[in-house]
C-alpha cells in the first residue's frame, strides 16, 4: 500500500516537524487562530508558524464556510501552492454546510472542489481541538497517509467540473468596472 | 430625555403631519415611524435632516409581496436628542425605482447598491447602483425578495454531501436507549 | 511613472478578515482605491427568514465575530419593543455586564490587531491572552468561547453560577492594573507610537457627513456615544465617561481604547453592585415554549457597538418566522464608502493602520 520510496519516508519525516499554515481568514474559524497562535496554547511549540504567502505555505486552514466569491480566491491560492500541501476543514459548515445548509451564497461540501485531508468539527472548534488536528495531520504526514495533493491531481478533471458547476467561472474580476 | 426635548419631538412631528402630509406610528419611547407618500419622501428627508436627524443610520427595503410593493425604510437619528424617526414609504413592486439620497447622505449610494442588489429597486440618480458589490456572477432572482427560495438555490448549484449511515435513524435508537434508562430527555 | 493596479487582500497579512481593497497606486501612494466586500456574504438576513424567532439566536452571534453579544443583544430588544414586553431587571443588568465584558474583549482583540500592520507582536501575545480571561468568564457563564447565545428575547438564558461574580471582579482588578501597562509599554512604545501619530487622520466633518459612529468619531473629540444619548438596558442607572480625543488619527483611536476598557469596568461594578435577585427571563408571548409569535410590528434597535452604531431592524407578521430583519453594520460606512473616499493621498503600508483603527469589520459588512 505504502508507495513511498525511501527518500519519500524520510522526507515525509522531516516535513512534519516543520508546517507554515497559510494565514488566510476564510471564514469566523479565523477567531480562534490567533489564541492558538500565542500564549496561551502557542502553537509553534509543534513546529507550526503563519505564513504570509502561498507559495511557502504546506497547509492551507480553511477556517468555516466559504462563499462562492471566497472559493474562487481560495482555488486560486490553493493552486498556486508548491507540493505537497495539505487542507483542513475547520468547522461544521466545511463539513455539510452546516447552519448554512441553505444558504444561497455559500458551499455545502468543501471535497467537491478542493481535496481535503483532515476535518475538524464543531463550532467553533475549540484552539485544543485545533492542536490536536495539527497533531493527528503530522501523524498522518508521517504515515504517508495525507496525500490530498496526488488526488488532485489525479481526479484535477473531476474536481474542475465541480468547480465550474457551483461557480460557473473561477475568475478574479477587479471592482473598478472598467 | 428631558420635557422641551419631547416637545420639540412632537413639534417636528407636527409640522411633517402638516407640510408632507405623513402618519405617524409610535414605536417605542424615542421611537417613531413616518409613513410618507412617494413624491414626498425626499423633501421630508431633506427637512428632517435640516431639522437634526442628520445620521443616517439604515437605508433598507421589506418586500411586501403580498400587497405587491416594496416598503424602503430610512432609519434616521438625531445625536442631541436621542430620537430615531423610521421614514418609509411604498413603491410598486412590479417597476421599483425611486431617486436617490446620495447628494443628502454620501453613504447612502452604498446602502442603494446593497438595496438594488438584494430587492433589484433601482435608484434614479446613482449611476453606479446597478454594479455588483456583494455579489459576483449572480445570475438568479435578487435573492431577498419573498419568491427567491434559497434552499432550492442551494439544492441546484452545491451539492450536498450524503451520508451512508442514516443518523437520524441511529439517533432514534439512542434516545430510546436513554429513555429506558435515565426517562424522557426533555424532561 | 504609471499607475500599477494592486489587489489588497482578501489573503495578506495585513488584512483583518476577509476584505479586499483594489487600487491604483503612483509609486506609493493610493491614487484610487475600491472596497471589495462579500467574502463573507452568508445571506444571513434570508437565511432569518426562514428560521423561527428562536432558531434564528445560533445564526445572529456569527454577523461580528469579533463581538458577538451585541447582536443578539440588539436582536432580543428590538422584539421586545415589538411585543412590548418588559424584561426582568436582573436580566438587564446581567445583559449590561455581558455586553461590556464583550466590549473589553474587543479592545483587547483590536490590540492584537494593530499588531500585524505595524509589526509589533508583543502588543497581539499580550491582548490576545488577557482576552482569553475573558473568554474563560463567558465560557464559565454559557457554556462557549466565542459564541454565547445567552442573551435571549425576554431576558438572559441563565442565572449567574455561583461564585462567578467573585471571579469577574477579580478579572476587573487584574485588567484595571495591566491598563496602566499596556498605556506605557505599547501605545508609548516608539514602534507603535511613531508609526500611529498623525496616521489615517479624519475630521470630524467627515465623520459626521458619513455617519462614522464610535471611536472613530469620538477620536476627533465629540462625545457622542448610544449609551448616553440613546440609553437602552440601565446605561441611565450608571455612571460613566466618554473619553474623547482631539487629534483623529490612529494614535488617538488606539488610546481611547484602554480609557474605554477603564469605563466598561467601572460599569461592570456599578452593576454588580446594583443587581437585584429575581427572575431573570419573561415569556414573549403564550403557547409553546420555543415557537412563539411576536406580533404585528416594526422596531429598530441599536446598540454602542466598539465600532460603533450597531443596529437591527426587525419586522415582524405576527408569524413564527421573523418578515424581514436587516443589520446595519457599524462599519458600514467607513467600510466602504470610506475606503473608496478617504483612502486615496495615503501610503500604502498605512492602509492596514487606517482600516484597523478604523474598525472595519468584513463579516458585519458582508452578513
Amino acid at each position: 500500500m505504502d508507495e513511498r520510496s525511501v527518500w519519500e519516508k524520510i522526507a515525509d519525516q522531516l516535513r512534519s516537524r516543520s508546517m507554515w499554515m497559510l494565514h488566510y481568514c476564510t471564514g469566523c474559524g479565523a477567531v480562534e487562530l490567533p489564541p492558538s497562535m500565542t500564549s496561551r496554547f502557542d502553537m509553534e511549540r509543534l513546529g507550526m508558524g503563519p505564513m504570509a504567502t502561498p507559495r511557502q505555505a504546506d497547509i492551507l486552514l480553511i477556517t468555516g464556510y466559504l462563499s462562492v466569491k471566497t472559493l474562487r480566491r481560495v482555488i486560486y491560492t490553493y493552486e498556486k501552492m508548491a507540493d505537497p500541501k495539505y487542507v483542513i476543514g475547520f468547522g461544521s459548515c466545511t463539513i455539510n454546510g452546516g447552519i448554512y445548509f441553505d444558504s444561497y451564497s455559500t458551499i455545502n461540501r468543501l471535497d467537491y472542489y478542493l481535496p481535503v485531508d483532515l476535518y475538524i468539527a464543531g463550532c467553533m472548534p475549540r484552539p485544543e481541538a485545533i492542536l490536536n488536528a495539527f497533531n493527528t495531520l503530522m501523524e498522518m504526514i508521517r504515515k504517508g497517509e495525507a496525500n490530498g495533493w496526488k488526488r488532485y491531481k489525479e481526479n484535477y478533471e473531476w474536481y474542475k467540473q465541480n468547480q465550474l458547476r457551483s461557480l460557473g467561472e473561477v475568475i478574479v474580476h477587479d471592482e473598478f468596472h472598467e | 430625555m428631558t420635557n422641551s426635548m419631547n416637545n420639540n419631538v412632537a413639534e417636528i412631528l407636527e409640522k411633517a403631519k402638516k407640510l408632507f402630509d405623513v402618519r405617524v406610528e409610535d414605536i417605542a419611547e424615542r421611537q417613531h415611524k413616518l409613513i410618507a407618500e412617494n413624491d414626498k419622501t425626499i423633501p421630508l428627508l431633506a427637512f428632517l435632516k435640516e431639522s437634526g436627524y442628520s445620521h443616517l443610520s439604515i437605508l433598507t427595503c421589506i418586500d411586501w409581496i403580498e400587497e405587491k410593493r416594496f416598503e424602503l425604510v430610512y432609519i434616521l437619528f438625531n445625536w442631541s436628542n436621542g430620537v430615531t424617526l423610521l421614514v418609509s414609504t411604498f413603491i410598486d413592486r412590479d417597476k421599483p425605482v425611486f431617486y436617490t439620497v446620495k447628494d443628502m447622505w454620501p453613504t447612502a449610494e452604498y446602502y442603494e447598491r446593497d438595496v438594488h442588489e438584494f430587492f433589484g429597486v433601482e435608484f434614479e440618480g446613482n449611476e453606479r447602483c446597478r454594479l455588483p458589490l456583494f455579489l459576483e456572477l449572480w445570475n438568479d432572482l435578487p435573492p431577498l425578495r419573498k419568491d427567491f427560495d434559497p434552499l432550492k438555490f442551494s439544492k441546484e448549484h452545491f451539492p450536498d454531501r450524503e451520508y451512508e449511515k442514516d443518523a437520524i435513524h441511529e439517533a432514534k435508537i439512542i434516545r430510546a436507549d436513554l429513555e429506558d434508562t435515565r426517562g424522557d430527555i426533555n424532561g | 511613472m504609471g499607475e500599477v493596479k494592486l489587489f489588497f487582500g482578501p489573503n495578506h497579512p495585513g488584512m483583518h478578515g476577509n476584505f479586499s481593497v483594489h487600487m491604483y497606486v503612483e509609486g506609493d501612494i493610493v491614487v484610487k482605491a475600491r472596497p471589495l466586500p462579500g467574502f463573507l456574504h452568508r445571506g444571513f438576513e434570508k437565511l432569518m427568514e426562514r428560521r423561527l424567532w428562536y432558531q434564528n439566536l445560533a445564526l445572529i452571534p456569527r454577523i461580528c465575530v469579533p463581538e458577538p453579544d451585541i447582536n443578539e443583544a440588539c436582536y432580543a430588544m428590538a422584539i421586545e419593543k415589538i411585543a412590548k414586553v418588559e424584561v426582568p431587571e436582573r436580566a438587564q443588568w446581567i445583559r449590561m455586564i455581558v455586553l461590556e465584558l464583550a466590549r473589553i474583549a474587543n479592545h483587547l482583540w483590536s490590540f492584537g490587531g494593530i499588531g500585524g500592520p505595524t509589526g509589533m507582536y508583543t502588543s497581539m501575545f499580550w491582548s490576545v491572552s488577557d482576552r482569553d480571561r475573558v473568554l474563560d468568564i463567558f465560557e464559565e457563564l454559557t457554556g462557549a468561547r466565542i459564541y454565547h447565545m445567552y442573551i435571549i428575547p425576554g431576558g438572559v438564558r441563565k442565572d449567574f453560577p455561583p461564585k462567578l461574580e467573585e471571579k469577574i471582579l477579580k478579572l476587573m482588578d487584574y485588567l484595571e492594573q495591566r491598563m496602566p501597562e499596556y498605556e506605557t509599554f505599547i501605545l508609548k512604545n516608539r514602534i507603535l507610537h511613531t508609526r500611529l501619530k498623525g496616521i489615517a487622520k479624519i475630521d470630524t466633518e467627515t465623520c459626521l457627513k458619513l455617519g462614522v459612529t464610535g471611536i472613530g468619531l469620538r477620536a476627533t473629540g465629540v462625545p457622542y456615544d448610544i449609551r448616553k444619548v440613546d440609553p437602552y438596558l440601565f446605561y441611565d442607572k450608571v455612571e460613566f465617561e466618554i473619553p474623547t480625543a482631539t487629534e483623529g488619527d490612529a494614535l488617538a483611536r488606539m488610546s481611547l481604547k484602554p480609557k474605554e476598557i477603564r469605563q466598561s469596568i467601572r460599569i461592570i461594578r456599578q452593576a454588580l453592585e446594583k443587581m437585584p435577585a429575581g427572575p431573570v427571563n419573561t415569556k414573549i408571548s403564550d403557547g409553546n415554549g420555543l415557537r412563539i409569535r411576536v406580533p404585528k410590528g416594526m422596531a429598530y434597535a441599536r446598540v454602542e457597538s466598539t465600532r460603533g452604531e450597531y443596529g437591527y431592524l426587525v419586522v415582524s407578521n405576527g408569524e413564527e418566522t421573523p418578515y424581514r430583519v436587516a443589520v446595519r453594520g457599524a462599519s458600514y460606512p467607513q467600510g466602504l464608502y470610506g475606503v473608496e473616499h478617504l483612502l486615496p493621498g495615503t501610503r500604502i503600508d498605512d492602509v492596514p493602520i487606517w482600516l484597523d483603527t478604523m474598525g472595519v469589520c468584513a463579516p458585519e459588512i458582508d452578513r
